[in-house]
């Protein structure tokens, strides 16, 4: 099985990922001594761990040829939702939960349905929805950040990511069965075979009985549920919620799948890739801000790996 | 019937090609093909559909480049790097497949490419309508207005301006690709027209059109091809000469014997679909036969195909199915009434060729396959396994990329598909095309092993010699309706291309 695995020019990108993850590692290490100590590596895959969860919706609807723009919105929404319904109060909590990840799931409803049914291109309908996020939560929050409304994240929803179990943070304990439902998903289901499909040729998968509209809605739907969990464990994280603290989000998780060595087009790629992409860019800026690099330069850093990769994946893929 | 194929004292061809071959793929069009058309004369290819007259017109039109070969134009070699090359030399194509920009005017579509411009070398916009209708009066056409919409005027209309937009280049050589396909009567008579005053000129016009009439009355040469090759050039021949030319006799396709007639049970009866391009189609098919059905592209066989699988919009009066009425509304209505399509284009609509044999041929029953979702890969791949060695597909593995098969084997994934799927009604759509010979066979044995199990097979191909070697009936389609019932025994490829080509078919 992982012979097979091995052979094919994607498994090889993710092991060309998780390579490019450890060096990354160990070159902090030498640009500041104390990169590679437990605290260090733990505080990195945490922070992986937001990323990651964006980009696992991203690898599902990216993986059909989509994309997914409203992220950056519906995190930050998620976040203020949760901050403001559950009033910090650990009884509220399940509720609250409950709201926030419905939010995701009809924000990504809303998105599947306007790309499956009525056509609309994913670019446009889902920034269309990031638009909509953005004026609903400025418009409801009035401008407010939890920070002056007060709302805290419950405890309980803190504990997420401040407590730990047999010595890893449980945040990275859910990251972590995350990666597995989404990879077992994604190998071994029905829906998982369809999804392939779609993203290899929707008009073939169609004439094969495939139900392309419903999958696409679905994986929509999964997009934004894990948009608004990403929004939950950064709440959890930093308290509080922010106005703008999804923006980063967008641009990462879209550089988390294509590091991580999913084809942009669709029909190929892993989310455990994803997982690679996530970790690897996030030691990167460690690294970066290790030294001392201020935020633009940071930026086009980024701008000049997703182009190199890109390209150097393109090539590949001529050749095959 | 006067049979010339030496061209001696002739002066030096206006156009000429030689030894032209072109692959597609594993799929040859053109095989060595010779041509030539004088100054001033009128040249129709004719043949069946492949036999490489369009690509012909396409490679001396520049939109194609030929593998092996050479195309003269006035006696010199050239070799077109685009249509811009051959409109430099005066060659000008209008094609078979519309090429308007159908959110722009009339006008700009017929000056498309030398734009009228002011002195300031914007376009002049105000000219542009003016110059437009005084170029359509020029050749005739007085009802089709400048200013319209590509998208609001009819087919024939477009096809017209299409035709303008080539004759008002002067050329010396113009390539008609089935110009007459969507035009009534009155308006290929202004065609011929316009032809015989460019002939006067010195213009050389090829052209190819299915109606024998218009071949007769316009035309002065006849170049037949058959399978990519030219197999003559007349001046005079008969529409019977001509079919038996076409269609030929081909010795190394060995098809073997059909099986008994089907039972009297219809496993699929259709009464008065409708659609798009189908006009009141009604047939059964019985459970055990192979139904062929034939007739030119275009004529409506593919969207009769692709509505009884629900892909296509249609209206029926009733669809029954073993004698049960159904209603198909999507591909996956029709998987579950137990019908299957093998689409004409397996690369683009049938196979995800980056995919396994084994996920390619187990997609439609993955249903049935999963429990709680989760697929039951044991089970999967001993299904798989069988059909591999049922079917002998070559593959290395089940899990090789169905695009790293050849192209019958390809086929066979895909036909294995539907047989994983226990289909009682196969619809085949020209599946033997582009498959080599070898696997032809194997595909014909396994068609015909179906209809001895009972499925019923409603089986297109553009081969007219398949049709008749392998179905127990023939349905040939013109202009969307049912032209001709054709009953074995003693069915003919001539007869089936006679049906398809005759404007009342009496068959």
């Amino acid at each position: 099985m992982f012979a097979r695995l091995f052979h094919s020019a994607e498994a090889r990108r993710i092991l060309y990922a998780y390579i490019a993850a450890l060096a990354l590692f160990i070159i902090g290490q030498i640009v500041r001594p104390g990169f590679l100590s437990p605290a260090s590596v733990e505080s990195v895959l945490l922070i992986a761990s937001f990323v990651g969860l964006v980009a696992a919706g991203q690898t599902f609807v990216i993986l059909i040829g989509g994309i997914d723009l409203s992220v950056p919105w519906v995190l930050n929404a998620a976040a203020i939702l949760l901050a403001t319904s559950s009033l910090g109060e650990n009884a509220r909590t399940a509720q609250a939960l409950l709201i926030t990840l419905g939010m995701g799931a009809l924000v990504g409803l809303a998105n599947g349905v306007g790309i499956a049914f009525l056509g609309v291109p994913a670019v446009v309908m889902t920034l269309a929805a990031n638009g909509i996020m953005e004026g609903l939560t400025l418009g409801l929050s009035g401008g407010m950040t939890c920070e002056s409304c007060a709302s805290y994240a419950p405890p309980l929803v803190q504990a997420l990511t401040h407590s730990k179990f047999l010595g890893i943070p449980s945040a990275l304990w859910l990251w972590f069965a995350i990666t597995l439902l989404v990879s077992i998903a994604l190998s071994a289901t029905r829906f998982g075979r369809h999804t392939y499909a779609i993203g290899t040729n929707a008009r073939a998968s169609f004439l094969a009985g495939v139900n392309v509209t419903a999958t696409t809605v679905i994986l929509y739907m999964l997009s934004g549920i894990f948009s608004a969990l990403a929004g939950i464990m950064l709440v959890s994280f930093g308290g509080q919620a922010a106005l703008g603290m999804g923006d980063p989000y967008l641009f990462q998780s879209i550089a988390a799948v294509v590091i991580g060595g999913v084809y942009i087009l669709g029909g190929r790629g892993h989310y455990i890739g994803s997982v690679a992409g996530a970790i690897c860019l996030v030691t990167l800026i460690s690294v970066l801000l290790a030294l001392n690099m201020p935020e633009y330069g940071r930026n086009i850093i980024y701008g000049v790996i997703i182009l190199l990769l890109l390209l150097f994946y393109g090539r590949e893929e001529e050749e095959s | 019937m006067t049979a010339k194929t030496a061209i001696g004292d002739m002066p030096t061809p206006a156009v000429e090609a030689s030894n032209v071959r072109k692959a597609f793929g594993g799929v040859v069009a053109l095989d060595g093909a010779n041509f030539s058309a004088a100054s001033g004369e009128v040249h129709a290819l004719v043949g069946e559909n492949g036999a490489g007259k369009s690509t012909l017109i396409k490679i001396i039109g520049g939109r194609l480049h030929a593998d092996a070969g050479e195309v003269r134009i006035a006696g010199r070699k050239v070799v077109l790097s685009g249509p811009d090359a051959a409109h430099r030399l005066g060659a000008w194509t209008v094609f078979q497949e519309l090429t308007l920009l159908t959110w722009m005017t009339v006008a700009e579509n017929l000056f498309l490419g030398h734009e009228i411009r002011n002195s300031l070398g914007l376009i002049a916009r105000g000219k542009l309508f003016s110059k437009a209708e005084q170029v359509l009066a020029d050749v005739g056409i007085f009802h089709i207005d400048p200013r319209a919409l590509v998208e609001d005027i009819s087919l024939a209309e477009r096809q017209l301006i299409e035709i303008v937009r080539a004759i008002t280049q002067n050329p010396q050589i113009l390539l008609l690709d089935e110009p007459t396909s969507s035009l009534v009567e009155r308006e290929t008579v202004w065609l011929f027209e316009q032809i015989r005053r460019l002939c006067k000129n010195g213009t050389s016009v090829v052209f190819t059109s299915h109606r024998w009439n218009e071949i007769r009355t316009i035309a002065d040469r006849i170049t037949v091809f058959r399978n990519g090759k030219d197999v003559g050039t007349f001046t005079e021949l008969g529409e019977e000469e001509a079919v038996t030319l076409m269609t030929g006799t081909r010795v190394d396709v060995f098809f073997p014997p059909l099986p008994q007639a089907p039972q009297s049970q219809p496993a699929l009866s259709v009464r008065e679909l409708s659609g798009p391009r189908i006009k009141s189609v009604s047939f059964d098919l019985y459970k055990g036969e192979v139904l062929g059905m034939g007739g030119l592209a275009g004529h409506g066989h593919r969207e009769v195909f692709f509505s009884l699988f629900g892909a296509e919009p249609h209206s029926a009066e009733r669809i029954e199915m073993s004698g049960k009425p159904v209603r198909i509304r999507n591909p996956r209505g029709a998987v579950r009434q137990r019908i299957a399509l093998v689409p004409e284009d397996r690369k683009t609509e049938g196979l995800l060729l980056p995919l396994s044999v084994r996920n390619n041929l187990t997609l439609t029953i993955l249903r049935q396959l999963s429990r709680f979702g989760l697929v039951r890969v044991g089970e999967e791949r001993r299904l798989a396994q069988t059909l591999v060695e049922r079917l002998k597909i070559r593959a290395r593995d089940l899990f090789v990329a169905v695009g790293a098969l050849s192209g019958g084997n390809q086929q066979k994934v895909l036909l294995g598909r539907w047989l994983l799927a226990a289909s009682d009604v196969l619809l085949l759509y020209d599946v033997t095309r582009g498959v080599d010979v070898a696997t032809k066979h194997e595909i014909y044995e396994l068609v015909l092993g179906l209809a001895r199990e009972g499925h019923g097979i409603l089986f297109y191909s553009s081969d007219a010699e398949e049709l008749a070697h392998l179905c127990h009936r023939v349905l040939v389609m013109r202009e969307g309706r049912i032209a001709a019932v054709l009953s074995q025994p003693g069915i003919t490829a001539e007869q089936i291309v006679a049906a398809a080509m005759r404007e009342h078919a009496t068959v």
